[in-house]
């Protein structure tokens, strides 16, 4: 699958990994832009604005663009984190010129009062849909809890306060200040003609103005959580306690990063891990999880936990001596392999899918502005070796003091 | 596009179909038993999904550990699911492992320990599913619609009910292992890089002496009322709207579904443009298909704030009022557009095709090509989606909705 690149004069990188095999063509923008770019003033405007880019350009409407995506067959979206907002559309080869010429004027949104005043309301809707259903808001207090004053506490949706008292003229400065063409990638995979891409890209977004770049990665990143304890959401209704925490793990940058996302696979992968078999086999927890979240300047080993509220402590108890017996007796080869051979083909099986590969191959440059084919990805897997479990075990304790948000019926546990 | 696709059916009563998609790397195979959730005996609901999940704890020479262990060693991605027809065990790997895991599941289908000391573990993990289900609104809000709609034993919940999944005993889950657990209409599905031939004669190696038993009738019962609101305290209300439709076997179902897709079905639809673009009521709604071999319902959703939940029910009934009639050539052209697409991307997705051509073996007893599929939608027009919702416009409406205060079903519709 080769991969090609072409920087544009204003800076817009255009990347592609091609593949003849492909039957489709999936094509996307990558900001380099989220919640940790935002301040208190602006608090959820990454994600308010993804949506207001499908709201429409001066000249096309928001439903020419829904009109558009769905006559060219295209399954299009966006979704917006805490570092990057992301546009796409997969469709097939042949319409690879009306995708590109749709998505890159969406780029350049209108930004219009009225659409603003309305879309408000969806978020506002999405922001409760979340606020109702599990983990009932555990997950965002929890990383505010962990990340204290460092930018990555913040939250992608924001609240209803924050959305209700955005100015539109807050958004509009947002969009020239992170839409800059340095800080966007503009990324597809599978069947493209990649001249005909850049031919596009030069023709749509050569003019898009410079800015200055943003800073985002922190001299001094978290290595353990700003708010260590427990917090408590009461939620009345709901059935089961929902419990996370985090403690420190590696960042993306980090070279135990792989390392890192075998153990936590090994640990609390949905099947066949020790969290598994000491709490979901036996009927005890309803879910029961250990995953590594890797971001520009820090990471997180996140554990997830839903269960009868009465329950909850025990269970918090039972995974604390599931890693504590992880950490002094160390890990047995033949389940290390298990899990390596579990990560190894499930980048396998994800490379084979255009549209998985667009988001790797995007964030991947975005972030690092580096290429990583499936084949690279499988012997980064297939290096990591026990011991370098065993130094992640060490060296980022999963019983350190954690950030702990447990949301449920009760008050107290 | 050259395809290849193919089907035997062995001795027994066991379909295996399969297509070849040689650029793929991985291989897709999934095992259909006739063993859902319709067969759950009275006051037992809950058995087939128990049922399933026992399958998993030990079967020939391995137990519930080692059968795990095995199929992720060899880095099979494992899935066991129950339907209201069928207990499916399928898995997605790298196609070299495809020789050195069919025994697995083959021990899994007919040679399942179902050990009782197992069971009260299987039992509390569906329940614990049941609990976490409690929290989840808009999987209440369509369970509860395709219970009212669907006649017994069609709408009820598969994954059980927590009172009567407490009763389900060892010799429930082995006497529904004996009756339904068995290879008459049985379909075997894969796809990806696969031979044929090899395939076909390692299953018939592995299942074709198991002898069939004969399958048993389900008998159906009285539908549920038109009308129900489930009181659950939070901010937004659920609403779930459906009403008959043709199944997917009958050739109607295209140009029901097709109307459906207009409904529906996309950015472009008229719920998305008029409830979400136009009046931001919401941030989900959506209209869909669901269909059994027998019988069928048109599926719509959506959530939203209590205060605005009565405009959104409002305006979603005058939006399927208003559909017989207004249809419009783009708005169809957009319909086969995105149907059109999505066909052709399937093939790039080995878990994705074998689960379509086990589908379509289940409901037509035949395989149709992607030539023959997009021809169909090719086919497909105006006047012809017209003429069928003329003769069958929406009607007999079920609405359910789940919040802090019931609604009124306002606008008219014929009864």
């Amino acid at each position: 699958m080769p991969f090609l690149h072409e920087r544009l004069a204003n800076g817009l990188d255009v990347v592609a990994e091609t593949s003849d095999a492909a039957v489709s063509t999936s094509i996307g923008f990558f900001v380099a832009t989220g919640s940790r770019d935002e301040n208190d003033d602006v608090s959820g405007v990454s994600h308010f604005l993804e949506h207001m880019v499908f709201k429409g350009t001066p000249g096309i409407s928001g439903d020419e663009i829904n009109h558009r995506f769905d006559a060219m067959g295209a399954s299009a979206n966006a979704f917006t984190s805490e570092e990057d907002t992301v546009y796409y559309a997969s469709v097939l080869p042949e319409q690879q010129h009306e995708a590109v010429e749709l998505l890159a004027a969406m780029m350049r949104p209108a930004l219009r009062d009225a659409d603003f005043d309305t879309e408000k309301l969806v978020i506002l809707e999405e922001i409760r849909m979340y606020d109702d259903q599990p983990p009932f808001g555990a997950d965002d207090r929890c990383r505010a809890s962990y990340f204290g004053r460092h930018p990555l506490a913040r939250s992608v949706l924001g609240t209803v306060e924050s959305i209700t008292r955005l100015p539109v003229e807050a958004m509009r400065d947002y969009h020239r200040r992170c839409y800059a063409p340095g800080n966007t990638v503009l990324a597809a995979s599978g069947a493209i003609d990649f001249p005909a891409l850049v031919e596009s890209a030069q023709r749509l977004c050569g003019d898009w103005e410079p800015a200055a770049p943003l800073e985002r990665r922190l001299p001094h990143p978290p290595r353990q959580a700003a708010h260590p304890g427990v917090e408590r959401i009461v939620k009345a209704s709901a059935a089961l306690d929902y419990a996370v925490w985090m403690v420190a793990g590696p960042d993306e940058f980090h070279a135990d990063r792989h390392a890192a996302r075998l153990l936590a696979m090994l640990l609390g992968d949905a099947s066949g891990s020790r969290l598994y078999w000491g709490l979901i086999d036996t009927g005890e927890a309803e879910q029961a999880a250990c995953l590594h979240q890797d971001y520009l300047d820090a990471g997180l080993f996140v554990t997830q936990l839903s269960c009868d509220a009465a329950d909850v402590e025990t269970l918090r108890e039972r995974i604390a001596a599931i890693y504590a017996t992880a950490a002094t007796e160390g890990l047995e080869r033949a389940e290390f392999e298990r899990a390596r051979n579990k990560l190894a083909s499930r980048v396998v099986l994800g490379g084979e899918k255009p549209r998985r590969r667009l988001f790797e191959v995007g964030l991947d440059w975005s972030h690092a502005r580096t290429y990583r084919s499936v084949s690279d990805q499988l012997r980064l897997v297939e290096a990591v070796t026990l011991d370098d479990a065993h130094r992640v075990l060490n060296a980022w304790p999963l019983d350190a003091p954690a950030a702990v948000v447990i949301a449920g019926p009760d008050e107290v546990g | 596009m050259k395809q290849s696709l193919h089907s035997a059916t062995l001795g027994n009563g066991i379909t295996i179909v399969g297509e070849r998609l040689p650029e793929l790397e991985s291989v897709a195979v999934a095992f259909h038993a006739p063993a859902g959730a319709i067969h759950d005996p009275e006051g037992k609901c809950g058995l087939a999904t128990v049922t399933g999940e026992m399958c998993l704890r030990g079967a020939g020479l391995r137990d519930s550990r080692r059968l795990v262990e095995d199929l992720e060693s060899a880095g099979v991605q494992l899935a066991q699911g129950v339907s209201s027809t069928h207990i499916s065990v399928s898995g997605a790997m790298v196609a070299r492992q495809l020789p050195e895991v069919l025994p697995i599941y083959a021990d899994i289908l007919r040679r399942p320990l179902l050990p009782a000391d197992e069971l009260p573990a299987a039992r509390q993990m569906v329940l614990q599913n049941l609990a976490g289900i409690e929290d989840e609104p808009a999987h209440r809000t369509l369970a509860a619609l395709r219970r009212l709609q669907s006649p017994a034993p069609w709408g009820m919940p598969t994954e059980g009910i927590s009172h009567e999944v407490e009763s389900i005993e060892i010799d429930d889950v082995r006497g529904f292992v004996g009756r339904h657990l068995q290879p008459s209409g049985m379909i075997v599905s894969v796809a990806g890089r696969i031979e044929w031939d090899d395939f076909v004669s390692r299953i018939e190696a592995l299942l074709g002496d198991w002898q069939a038993t004969a399958p048993q009738a389900v008998a159906t019962g009285p539908r549920g009322p038109v009308a129900l609101h489930v009181p659950h305290d939070a901010q937004q209300t659920h609403i779930a709207v459906g009403w008959p439709q043709p199944p997917y076997r009958d050739d109607a179902s295209h140009e029901a579904t097709a109307a459906l897709a207009v409904l529906g079905g996309g950015p472009s639809s008229r719920f998305f443009t008029e409830i979400r673009e136009r009046r931001a009521l919401c941030y989900t709604v959506s209209a869909g298909y669901q269909t059994s071999r027998e019988f069928a319902h048109a599926v719509c959703y959506s959530g939203t704030s209590a205060d605005r939940a009565q405009e959104t029910l409002d305006v979603m009934l005058a939006e399927i009022a208003r559909l017989p009639g207004t249809i419009t050539r783009d708005e169809v052209d957009r319909v086969k557009a995105r149907a059109k697409s999505g066909l052709i991307m399937q093939q790039e997705s080995s878990a994705a095709r074998a689960g379509a051509i086990a589908r379509q073996w289940y409901h037509l007893k035949a395989l149709r090509t992607l030539a023959e599929e997009l021809e169909r939608y090719d086919r497909l027009d105006v006047a012809g989606i017209e003429a069928w919702l003329a003769d069958h416009p929406p009607r007999d409406l079920t609405v359910v909705s789940l919040g802090r205060e019931p609604l009124e079903v306002r606008h008219a519709l014929p009864a």
